[in-house]
């Protein structure tokens, strides 16, 4: 391993007070020979086994999605322009909404942390040479391929326009494509499952000596709460829309009440997956924000054990709050005020994350690079989105609010503000580590401004409108909305300006880039200790496993320009142990 | 995890001459040092990013069980339904059972439960190492799997010719429904014509009966034909030493042999339980008797005088979504089933390395559960 010649790179600009050690090796700085490299020729991509490169192949897929589900989100916002019709029809406008929504939520934000960065990033943070099970890997991405030809196939099919609920009994008579589409997703979900069963077996049995569980960065613990939703949910929905392909195409009277099927119950079987979905999409983000707000405060992370638990426990409540989407579609007032009940638990874990971050934070030595800007931006965004939850989980307040813009901004401030934020945080995070290249730090931060604000701007005016009584889903509205409604629509332009600067940024470092040092944020995970891009085998010298958010133990090395971890002796630390690779 | 897990896939057993002491007793600990040793005649080694065989079997095994679960909540899903239908309509649940064939469903029940035996059996021979016992106890799955279907296809077939079917194909809309499909069956037209030729039930069953005996008798002669053209390229592949290939199309054989059976064995219980090649004598000694009360005799004995309720449609429905989607498992595992033959007849297992069966197994299992459930909650309900 060639350790590279000291890059251009000035990781050390804002590190905080970095003092030399005496060590002997350092760890390997840019690897000429890696993961990228190691084997050549597009099939060697098309069919290879390697987790990483399987999760990059995620990524320019997800990526994909994202740009065509914001495309529709545009001409969404560009048709609410003008009360009446704007830019297209009420039908069109119908399928816009609908499309944005399924391609946003099914061929992106499920599968965008986990099945991407966790693929990439997971083995490596374990210590793992790959996943348990490479081939079903490789199997669960070109599954997602397939549901997003059916997707596509939908575009041209007539389309699909009942919102990405699917809600019966508009959905079994309508005559868009929604067999097509629930084709699609029934294959996604198995996409998503087979990610999640991976990932578990993987936490579970691959595992190096030292690992405990207790010894896992917090990423890996919110990939695995999100992992066991993955496997347990999403089989409920596969035979959900099984069950609704099937009525739409035969009437089989379970859902449709033409034939005295019950269409509530399609809405309990539907939420029973897609609540628990929404931490699919979120969890994935708490673990990378974890692992920034511990980074770039240069701090060991505050309450490790609570932020772990309280993974598990979203992961366990969220099966259980599905309810609280149908308050107004006739339910008990026992079954409701249960819902209600547990709704409000679930606030409770979220609650001991955030306030967690902020405790690391606190007199830590805040590094404001492009990765923390992402990270404090979704503390604040998420903060939001969650209490307006509460907004909505109460009874009372729910049925005014519901259905309406209100819940849109909701949403979009946990999904958006939250997971993409997130998601965009762990990118900038791991860039340097998945492509081997820097990024212009001004730029990045820049583009975190920008996302920031624009965000607010999109989706601030939208809680104004919801609670004046704007509904969702509504392609005219009274005169008296179109202020609000053009603020909101400049912003989700601005929105699409800040995300462009951020892929600018990105494939910028592709072709400009300076080549990254081992471990440019100066992070104790394991997979710092590998160079930058990873080798083949992820590891060409064992890691050393210790505590994660150690960080005190991680020095500035002007030498490589790289942060490095200080030998297990010289600090007079506990001993740690080496992992057998 | 499984009932019989004597033999923990480690190295050392694979080089030990005599195995009997495994099935004896669990040796796990003391292997933990040996785990890197395995053996070497082996065709497979662990794959790269596995420490050992052990890890590999591990992790497998934890997979499988994930994705059980992962089946099981599936499945749930459909339990749901009928749990909701079911109380919301006890009365159409109670009235539509009558329709199924216990006999039927509980030849089907026997053998899923037998097959569960060969399934266990043969992880037992992987363990050992006993390769024919191997490939045979799974050939008797296989078989079984078919036969399980052999009498399905007769169930379904048997309905549809007497129209029973799911609430789209016999219902009319209702509450401003729409629909953009026509309608598999002309529902009304049957409808009316069964009325106007005033035959009872129990006649329209006879004529039933012998319709759905002309279209399994072209079931069966396909059925036939394609077991013949399989032995026939089974027998090219064994001159031409393809074992792989041999094996793959008996396991063929074995499925179009069971579906035969399967469908004639319960077209002739169909006919013992009509009375109608059975002889006089049966005929009029069973109902008196009381021991065999086929669901035929209570319909006879009942149709005249009750009304059917409404929602008949909803109660087969289900039936036929939920047998429909274990059918449909049933096949996925006759597929594994047979690669899992080919590959044991290759003498790909050893007793250091039959994670593939033993997950297999898992599977066959749970489908065979599954229906273990299916089988009293629509059939048993009366």
């Amino acid at each position: 391993m060639a350790v590279e010649t000291p890059t251009d790179y000035a990781a050390g600009e804002a590190a905080p007070s970095p003092e030399r050690a005496a060590v002997p090796a350092g760890p390997p700085g840019y690897a000429e020979d890696n993961y990228l490299n190691h084997t050549k020729g597009l099939m060697s991509w098309l069919v290879t086994l390697d987790h990483k490169r399987i999760g990059m192949m995620y990524l320019v897929g997800v990526m994909s999605a994202f740009l065509l589900g914001g495309i529709f989100a545009l001409l969404v916002r560009a048709e609410l322009w003008t009360p009446g019709e704007t830019i297209v029809t009420a039908e069109t406008y119908n399928r816009f909404f609908t499309l944005h929504g399924a391609i946003m939520v099914f061929l992106f934000i499920i599968p965008s942390v986990p099945a991407a960065l966790g693929n990439f990033v997971l083995p490596v943070m374990l210590g793992a040479k790959d996943v348990a099970f490479p081939r079903m890997n490789l199997a669960s991405f070109y599954l997602w391929c397939g549901g997003a030809i059916f997707f596509l196939i939908t575009l041209f099919r007539g389309s699909l326009d009942t919102g990405w609920t699917f809600y019966v009994p508009y959905s079994t008579s309508t005559e868009t494509a929604v067999v097509t589409a629930l084709t699609g997703v029934f294959i996604l979900g198995f996409s998503s499952i087979f990610t999640g069963l991976n990932f578990i077996v993987t936490v579970h049995t691959m595992r190096p000596p030292g690992m405990e569980w207790f010894k896992m960065p917090l990423f890996l613990w919110a990939i695995y709460a999100t992992s066991i939703i993955q496997v347990l949910a999403t089989p409920v929905l596969a035979v959900t829309l099984l069950l609704l392909a099937v009525e739409r195409t035969t009437g089989i009277g379970v859902f449709d009440p033409a034939y005295g099927g019950d269409p509530v119950l399609f809405q309990h079987f539907f939420w029973f997956y897609s609540h628990p979905a929404v931490y699919i999409m979120i969890l994935p983000g708490f673990g990378i924000i974890s692992e920034l707000i511990s980074t770039f405060s240069r701090k060991h992370i505050f309450g490790y054990r609570f932020i772990a638990y309280s993974s598990i426990a979203i992961a366990l409540f969220g099966f259980l709050v599905w309810g609280h989407h149908m308050f107004t579609s006739g339910m008990s007032t026992v079954a409701a005020f249960v819902f209600s009940l547990l709704t409000f638990s679930v606030s409770i874990p979220s609650a001991i994350k955030v306030f967690n971050w902020l405790a690391t934070m606190y007199k830590g030595n805040i590094w404001l690079a492009t990765p923390m800007c992402y990270a404090l931006s979704f503390i604040f965004l998420f903060t939001i989105g969650g209490l307006t939850g509460l907004h909505l989980g109460a009874l009372a307040t729910d049925i005014h609010l519901h259905d309406s813009y209100f819940v849109v901004s909701h949403f979009h401030y946990v999904m958006v503000g939250g997971s993409l934020v997130a998601f965009l945080g762990g990118l900038f995070y791991w860039w340097p580590k998945m492509t081997g290249k820097m990024y212009n730090d001004f730029w990045g931060k820049i583009s975190a401004l920008i996302v920031f604000l624009a965000f607010n701007l999109t989706f601030f005016p939208q809680f104004i409108l919801g609670t004046k009584g704007m509904p969702r889903r509504y392609y005219n509205y009274v005169p008296e909305f179109q202020f609000w409604h053009q603020v909101s629509t400049v912003g989700a332009f601005m929105l699409g300006g800040g995300l462009l600067v951020a892929a600018v940024v990105l494939v910028h470092s592709l072709l400009r880039g300076k080549k990254a040092p081992a471990n440019p944020w100066g992070a104790a995970t394991l997979e710092w200790q590998c160079s930058s891009p990873p080798p083949h085998n992820n590891f060409d010298h064992p890691p050393t496993v210790g505590d994660p958010y150690a960080l005190n133990r991680v020095v500035y090395d002007p030498d490589t320009r790289s942060y490095r971890q200080i030998d297990e002796f010289s600090n007079g630390g506990t001993p740690q142990q080496t992992a057998k690779v | 995890m499984s009932a019989a897990a004597p033999a923990p896939p480690t190295g050392e057993s694979g080089l030990d001459p005599d195995r009997s002491h495994h099935s004896e007793h669990g040796d796990a600990d003391g292997h933990g040092e040996h785990a890197h040793v395995h053996d070497p005649h082996s065709p497979h080694g662990h794959a790269h990013h596995f420490e050992s065989w052990r890890q590999q079997f591990d992790a497998g095994k934890l997979g499988m069980w994930l994705f059980l679960a992962q089946e099981v909540l599936f499945f749930s899903g459909l339990f749901c339904l009928y749990a909701v239908y079911r109380s919301l309509h006890p009365e159409v649940w109670e009235y539509a059972d009558r329709f199924l064939s216990v006999p039927h469903g509980a030849f089907n029940t026997a053998v899923l439960l037998f097959s569960s035996l060969t399934m266990a059996w043969g992880v037992r021979c992987a363990m050992l190492g006993q390769r024919i016992g191997l490939t045979g106890c799974i050939a008797a799955t296989l078989f079984c799997a078919a036969l399980f279907l052999g009498v399905k296809s007769f169930e379904y077939t048997e309905k549809a010719h007497l129209h029973i079917l799911w609430a789209g194909a016999t219902e009319e809309p209702v509450m401003g429904g729409t629909r953009y499909d026509t309608p598999l069956v002309d529902v009304t037209d049957q409808v009316a014509e069964a009325e106007a030729s005033s035959l009872t039930f129990a006649e329209r069953e006879s004529a039933a009966l012998e319709a759905t005996d002309v279209t399994l008798g072209k079931i069966s002669v396909g059925c036939a034909i394609v077991a013949l053209v399989l032995m026939v390229g089974a027998g090219l592949c064994w001159k031409l030493k393809a074992n792989g290939w041999m094996v793959g199309l008996a396991a063929g054989v074995l499925c179009a042999i069971g579906m035969l059976v399967g469908a004639e064995g319960s077209m002739l219980l169909a006919h013992e339980m009509h009375g109608d090649h059975a002889g006089g004598e049966h005929h009029d000694g069973e109902a008196h008797d009381g021991h065999v009360e086929t669901a035929h005799e209570m319909l006879e004995a009942e149709s005249d005088v009750e009304i059917p309720p409404d929602g008949i449609g909803q109660f087969f429905s289900i039936y036929y979504v939920m047998t429909g989607l274990h059918a449909v498992h049933i096949l996925a595992g006759m597929v594994v089933l047979t690669w899992l033959m080919i590959r044991a007849y290759r003498g790909d297992f050893t007793p250091d390395y039959f994670g593939p069966v033993d997950f297999v197994g898992l599977y066959w299992h749970l489908v065979d559960l599954v229906w273990i459930y299916l089988f009293p909650l629509l059939y048993l309900i009366g």
